[in-house]
């Protein structure tokens, strides 16, 4: 398992049977009660996954949503992005190219993209902000 | 005798030697390994079509040398030796049988010509030994004089080396090499740029479904489409953008298939969304994605129990009790 900050990014195995489901859920379950889960997963290695494969990801979302947190796919293999599509789950799940772009989607406004000498007032009061400044 | 005087018989292979496989997709689907030739499309096999085309304009009797290798003989040399070899014996019986040509098809790919001008072709060059050619490339469709062709020589090897008289022929070839190729077969037949005709009734424009074949009422089939025999399409379903169910297949509640060709006895289970793809039993090819996957889980895709598709593919042939032989 792989931290990055309070991302957790868990890498599901090659084949996602009734066995490897039952350990995978038990690695993940500690995660999915704590307070707002940020989850991704890892999905480069999946090569099957049976519909408990399928099931599983979407008791997870459940989970994590209940509590709050997200769970977001990242580096579908094409065996899982076929899997997700033919079982209609795939536009259930917010996917990403690789893992670092989706860790990184947790931060919804990156921190550097608002400019930190501008007033927090100068963008919702335009011209009034300016005004102010100038008197 | 069908329009002509002379007693012609043909020998169809059906047979992938020599073809250059697709690494993604290769010739066949499926846990038995078969050429695309002998999967039914739109209720019969290219295959069977030709036979039957051959047998109803000029050819007397009709051979057809399946290409089912046992698991013990996969090695490609050996196969191609027992194919040829085979080949061989059927021509000698031809011969001995008192036919004047034989018409040779290997059919790896699905090629359409015109067999009675090929034959008048044939007989005006008076060489004994024709092979059609596309504007491009030889296909593998040989007319052979049985009097000046040696007996008991391989075949094949002998046919490739040959020169013959070369017959222009401008119908219509698919290589039928990989999973592309086959949907593209099948999308061709729809949009009437080949021969190949569904079977069944055209119940409305573009919509053909077949003998035994149950639509629920509230499933959905939008041109062009084809459903096959004994076929089962459940509630809500969906069937679209020239996809084919072929015969005793099932379609189960709520799927939609788009783009897709699901083969013989076949079950696709409930719920799902299967665009772009091949189906044959729990074997699924995805051409969007370039994947191929067995799928395990029995509810999601399986193999029907009913397993009559061999036998519908040699439909029209198998009347012919020496007709039919196996590579085995």
């Amino acid at each position: 398992m792989l931290t990055s900050g309070p991302v957790v990014v868990m890498e599901v195995p090659e084949v996602l049977n009734v066995k490897e489901v039952h350990s995978f859920m038990e690695e993940l379950g500690p995660l999915l009660e704590s307070n707002r889960p940020r989850v991704v997963f890892d999905c480069s290695q999946v090569r099957s996954m049976e519909g408990a494969g399928v099931e599983m990801l979407l008791r997870c979302l459940e989970e994590v949503l209940k509590r709050d947190g997200d769970l977001k796919l990242a580096a579908l293999s094409p065996e899982a992005e076929v899997i997700l599509e033919l079982m209609r789950v795939s536009r259930v799940f917010e996917t990403f190219q690789n893992c670092e772009d989706a860790v990184r989607s947790f931060n919804t406004i990156p921190a550097d993209a608002v400019p930190r000498d501008t007033p927090w007032y100068a963008n919702v009061f335009g011209d009034l902000g300016v005004l102010k400044q100038a008197s | 005798m069908k329009g002509t005087e002379s007693v012609v018989g043909a020998i169809i292979i059906s047979d992938q030697v020599g073809a250059v496989e697709d690494k993604q997709f290769p010739s066949c689907v499926g846990s038995c390994p078969r050429p695309w030739s002998t999967a039914d499309v739109l209720g019969k096999a290219p295959i069977a079509r030709l036979a039957a085309d051959l047998e109803g304009k000029l050819c007397n009797v009709v051979s057809v040398i399946a290409d089912v290798p046992p698991d013990g003989l996969r090695s490609k040399p050996s196969h191609e030796a027992l194919i040829s070899d085979l080949t061989a014996d059927r021509f000698a019986n031809y011969k001995r049988e008192g036919c004047e040509t034989v018409l040779i098809v290997r059919c790896g790919a699905y090629v359409e010509f015109d067999a009675a001008e090929m034959f008048s072709f044939h007989q005006e060059r008076g060489l004994g030994f024709t092979r059609a050619f596309t504007d491009d490339e030889p296909l593998d469709v040989w007319m052979v004089d049985t009097s000046g062709f040696p007996e008991h020589v391989p075949m094949l090897s002998t046919l490739l080396c040959a020169q013959p008289a070369m017959y222009r022929s401008h119908g219509y070839v698919n290589p039928l090499q990989t999973a592309r190729d086959f949907r593209r077969l099948v999308l061709d037949s729809f949009h009437l740029r080949c021969h190949v005709r569904p079977q069944g009734s055209e119940v409305k424009p573009g919509i053909w479904i077949c003998e035994g074949a149950q639509i629920e009422r509230s499933a959905r089939v939008v041109a062009p489409a084809f459903i096959g025999r004994d076929s089962h399409i459940s509630a809500e379903c969906l069937i679209t953008r020239g996809s084919n169910v072929e015969s005793d297949s099932r379609v189960d509640y709520g799927t939609a298939v788009e783009d897709s060709s699901i083969l013989s006895n076949s079950y696709v289970g409930i719920g799902l969304d299967l665009s772009h793809s091949i189906v044959d039993g729990r074997h699924l090819l995805n051409l969007r994605h370039n994947v191929n996957l067995e799928i395990t889980d029995p509810a999601v895709m399986r193999q029907n129990t009913v397993r009559r598709g061999d036998r519908q593919s040699w439909a029209g042939i198998e009347s012919s009790p020496m007709a039919l032989s196996f590579a085995e």
